[in-house]
């Protein structure tokens, strides 16, 4: 295929962007400085200020940053709790999106029933999930250990047990993986049903169909999907602050959740805006991380890379 | 099509000149509230309205704030745009961008009738000396206690000077485990402003009374005793324990009959009426003979200092506190001793309780207001309360972790 | 053999998944004393359809609705069209800085929303937007990073020759934009916009700090009303909503669903 493009590329323009893909990403950039930089740089200043909501400002320099990774035990804490929930999350996010997107890519009959049930619950607002979940969980009245109880194990306190109220969440904000599964859906749908019949008559076994044509093709979406789990990972605050308020004995403390509390409990901004910037930087460095490794195991039909392909 | 323009031109002018008048005559005042049911929403609007009427031209814009009032608040301050007026009972966190009061207070003095206020009601907006708030309503804590239950179990009903020996053994005899009924119900997670009325029963405080000392005082026995009878409750099953992995309320469980006796305020009351249950209400036990002591939540009316309209905002804060406005918020207690009296709360066996453990009150400074690093300590000491619930016991171990941990804030 | 263990797989999970929204429906129509008691109630004695009815009337929720209506529709097209546009340039074009600013993109999303809120509160309070619904539906008119991401991923996965072949045919950058990637686009955009919608109907952060009168409230607002201070929630009416809530996304998802799965792009490829 390459071939055919070599030789068809007409030489009439000298090759140079010009000016249309700035036209056409004007928009995000406008948009960027408008509604993102600006806020950036002010939280950015914020962080070097003793900044409390109302009251007296002072600058303290790097004084926010020093204190969280010296002085604060609560700092380091909550970074592991997000850790062990990222670490746990992640993989099983895509893995069981990806199962279920397979299941769902077979040719079954009420698919269409099947897709709306597994989208379902990440329809559902913030809010009203963690009400439900707590329904679920609840220790003395709820589903989940009645359910248990009446098949013969005992029920677990999924919420007051240190123990497991991390596996509580992990399940609850699992629940919501009907986005990811629908983008590695869309992802399978799109892979040519071509390449897989050239393979069935080669004689190739299904699971090296797998391995050498869907993954392939699908680790675009796959890419996509690591990334942004990572980043709704460390980010994750509404289930943990109203379903177990970070408890209990903070075990589900979660990083976004002590920049909240230092922002809306404390009234402490600049501590707070530090501590986003931390965050950023974390997530910044695993997705450079995960970006990085990228180029070794995914593959692009239609990449524009390097010399070859087209101008505007 | 000139005489279309000589009709509409002036039509126009008319238009504007007339809606710019209407414009600049009706003001506007924004008033930032909490309130989420249905019948205090209501309560509010009825007073607002009232205010209109009686000052034609001013539009009070009532903002629900509901759950998120503090969230919301933070934002506005944060961004200078904070409504004219507002509900506050946070002071500490918000009187830096809160007017103070003092001079209108005291010219408005004869109108306002102080004295008809008791003084612990209106300290309550006191920073610095400086009055940032005027009370417009208040609870103090009781315990509320299921008639029947009792009778069935043949439990006398509590009366004034009532221990916690005599509740724990109430409870101890209300217990029914395999019914799901319980005597009564500890919150391993307490809001802590509540929760130091406890301590303050057995002589004991979260802070120093300068706010800079927590050894020796969050963590002395008479603190660790609180809360080790509690755990207690909670493992002999004559309590039982909330919010540890269930999100069901104690008054969930009363207004469904599974419990017997609970600690609770004002707001607990109008859902507990509607459920129609036979209930009584008594003043909160004593730890042997150490005076009993509740917790004051005391909501007041504050003004942004840099509204627009000064003297308009005072103008509704008094009218606010008149003893019409006052008599219409039945949602909670009224602030004025007259109406209470009049209104026959006083003689009313459910809300006399509330009174009395109002009239006790004095001498008790909440720990919020001693130390601005309060909220930080706050959050070790609540996980002190929950460890100790946890483990049902062990209290002096959990208060001496929250103590360390607290060191840094007093520095 | 292999078609049963999926048909079961697959029933087995939309059952998992389905429970606990079930769940919510019969704690919607539950008694006062049902909802409390244990072992909990599964088949509740009367189902108080009236619950529904009741929960609408405790607040004005058809003011709600209009608003979330009116900010969901305007931002959903706002976002389908700016993202797709952002996409493209960055899918089909080398010019210097790309990579950077995409990197950069992709940063934003790991902004934390704590970050942004103040800042962006004061400056939507400088342009007069506060307590209007224009700071929930401007800011999607300008891409956002997520969809253009999923889009540009999705454009790469589009071979070259499609737009070699346009070329030929004398079509310039613009026009194959909007004649040939948005058509194959489709379902991708389709994922974008009910993604999109889903995440405007359920916002509940911006809304309430942005909002201030009830006249510009949204049903998310409106169901955290329901949960009052004080642990005094209103359990059926919260049931009630959420089920209320959940209706839209899903019924726009689930007609939605057929244009994702179209499989156009296996049909323009020949070898």
């Amino acid at each position: 295929m390459a071939d055919a493009v070599t030789a068809r590329r007409p030489s009439r323009r000298r090759r140079g962007a010009g000016i249309t893909p700035w036209l056409f990403i004007s928009p995000w950039i406008l948009g960027f400085v408008c509604f993102t930089l600006g806020p950036l740089i002010f939280s950015l200043t914020m962080s070097f200020y003793d900044w409390p909501v109302v009251g007296e400002r002072t600058f303290v320099g790097a004084d926010n940053y020093r204190t969280m990774l010296t002085e604060d035990p609560q700092f380091w804490h909550s970074l592991g709790v997000t850790v062990k929930f990222a670490a746990i999350f992640v993989p099983l996010n895509i893995a069981v999106s990806f199962l279920l997107a397979v299941l769902l890519n077979t040719k079954v009959r009420g698919t269409a029933f099947f897709r709306t049930a597994f989208y379902l619950p990440s329809v559902i607002s913030g809010v009203a999930l963690v009400t439900i979940w707590s329904w679920i969980y609840s220790q003395r009245y709820g589903l989940l250990n009645y359910l248990l109880g009446q098949s013969g194990t005992e029920g677990v306190n999924w919420l007051g047990d240190p123990g497991w109220a991390v596996v509580a969440i992990v399940v609850a904000s699992l629940w919501g993986l009907g986005g990811t599964m629908l983008i590695l859906l869309a992802g399978l749908q799109s892979i040519p049903k071509e390449l897989y019949e050239a393979a069935r008559m080669s004689g190739v076994p299904p699971w090296a169909q797998a391995i050498h044509i869907t993954l392939p093709m699908l680790s675009p979406m796959l890419l996509f999907t690591f990334i942004t789990s990572i980043i709704s990972a460390f980010q994750q605050l509404t289930i943990a602050l109203l379903l177990t308020e970070g408890g209990p004995l903070g075990s589900t403390y979660f990083f976004a959740m002590y920049i909240y509390e230092t922002a809306f409990r404390f009234h402490d901004m600049g501590y707070a805006a530090a501590m986003s910037w931390v965050m950023f930087v974390i997530i910044l460095a695993l997705s450079l991380l995960v970006m990085r490794s990228s180029s070794a195991w995914v593959h692009y039909e239609g990449e524009m890379k390097g010399k070859g392909g087209t101008d505007g | 099509m000139k005489r279309r323009t000589v009709i509409i031109a002036p039509a126009i002018l008319a238009a504007t000149f007339w809606g710019g008048m209407t414009f600049a005559q009706d003001k506007v005042l924004r008033f930032a509230t909490w309130n989420t049911s249905p019948e205090s929403i209501a309560i509010n609007q009825a007073i607002v309205t009232k205010f209109e009427e009686a000052n034609p031209g001013v539009k009070v814009q009532v903002e629900l704030y509901g759950d998120g009032f503090d969230d919301k608040l933070t934002a506005a301050m944060g961004a200078g745009n904070p409504p004219d007026l507002m509900y506050m009972w946070n002071y500490p966190a918000y009187y830096q961008s809160l007017m103070p009061l003092d001079d209108m207070i005291a010219r408005d003095a004869a109108e306002l009738n102080l004295a008809d206020i008791p003084s612990g009601l209106m300290n309550g907006g006191l920073i610095d000396g400086k009055t940032y708030g005027m009370p417009v309503g208040f609870t103090t804590h009781v315990i509320f206690y299921n008639k029947d239950l009792l009778a069935a179990a043949g439990v006398a009903e509590p009366q004034a000077g009532w221990t916690w020996a005599d509740l724990r053994a109430a409870a101890a005899t209300l217990s029914k485990p395999d019914e799901q009924i319980f005597g009564f119900a500890v919150d391993a997670k307490p809001d802590p402003f509540d929760f130091e009325e406890f301590f303050w029963s057995n002589g004991a405080q979260y802070i120093s009374d300068d706010g800079k000392v927590l050894d020796g005082v969050m963590n002395s026995p008479e603190a660790a005793e609180v809360l080790d009878m509690f755990g207690d409750m909670i493992k002999t099953g004559e309590a039982v324990a909330l919010n540890i992995g269930d999100q069901t309320s104690g008054s969930d469980l009363f207004k469904a009959g599974k419990l017997a006796m609970m600690e609770g305020a004002m707001w607990n009351k109008g859902g507990i009426d509607e459920s129609g249950v036979n209930y009584g209400v008594a003043v909160l036990p004593a730890f042997g003979d150490k005076p009993v002591k509740s917790t004051i939540n005391a909501s007041g009316i504050s003004i942004a200092k840099d509204t627009a309209d000064p003297d308009l905002a005072w103008a509704f804060v008094k009218f606010f506190s008149t003893p019409e406005a006052v008599a219409l918020r039945t949602n909670d207690l009224p602030i004025r001793t007259s109406v209470a009296e009049s209104s026959g709360m006083m003689a009313d066996p459910k809300l006399a309780p509330f009174f009395a453990m109002l009239a006790v009150a004095d001498g008790t400074v909440p720990s919020f207001l001693k130390n601005p690093e309060w909220g930080r300590i706050q959050e070790n000491l609540s996980l002190a309360i929950e460890a100790t619930m946890i483990d049902q016991g062990n209290a002096k171990a959990h208060l001496d972790e929250a103590v360390s941990a607290s060191a840094r804030f007093l520095k | 053999m292999a078609r049963t263990f999926t048909y079961s797989a697959l029933i087995f999970l939309s059952a998992l998944f389905i429970a606990p929204f079930l769940w919510t429906l019969i704690t919607a129509v539950k008694s006062d004393a049902e909802l409390v008691a244990y072992p909990p109630v599964f088949w509740p004695e009367t189902w108080h359809w009236e619950n529904f009815a009741i929960a609408w009337t405790k607040h004005p929720f058809n003011i709600f609705l209009q608003n979330s209506v009116i900010i969901v529709i305007l931002s959903t097209i706002g976002q389908l069209f700016s993202s797709s546009l952002v996409a493209y340039g960055f899918a089909r074009f080398r010019f210097p800085g790309r990579d950077a600013i995409f990197i950069l993109l992709l940063a934003t999303m790991m902004i934390p929303w704590d970050v942004k809120m103040i800042p962006l509160y004061m400056e939507f309070n400088y342009l007069g937007w506060i307590n209007t619904l224009k700071p929930l539906i401007v800011p999607a008119w300008f891409g956002e990073a997520f969809f253009v991401f999923l889009l540009r991923q999705y454009i790469m996965t589009i071979p070259m020759e499609i737009d070699e072949a346009a070329r030929m045919d004398g079509a310039n950058a613009w026009q194959i934009y909007w004649r040939i990637h948005l058509p194959l686009m489709v379902p991708a955009l389709v994922l974008v916009g009910t993604f999109h919608f889903m995440n405007a109907w359920n916002d509940y952060l911006g809304p309430l700090i942005y909002l201030n009168d009830q006249s510009k409230y949204t049903l998310t607002l409106g169901l955290a009303l329901l949960k009052g201070l004080h642990n005094e929630a209103d359990i059926n009416s919260i049931a009630a909503i959420t089920i209320i809530l959940c209706g839209p996304p899903l019924a726009l998802f689930f007609f939605a669903q057929r244009y994702i799965m179209d499989n156009a792009l296996g049909s323009s490829v020949k070898g």
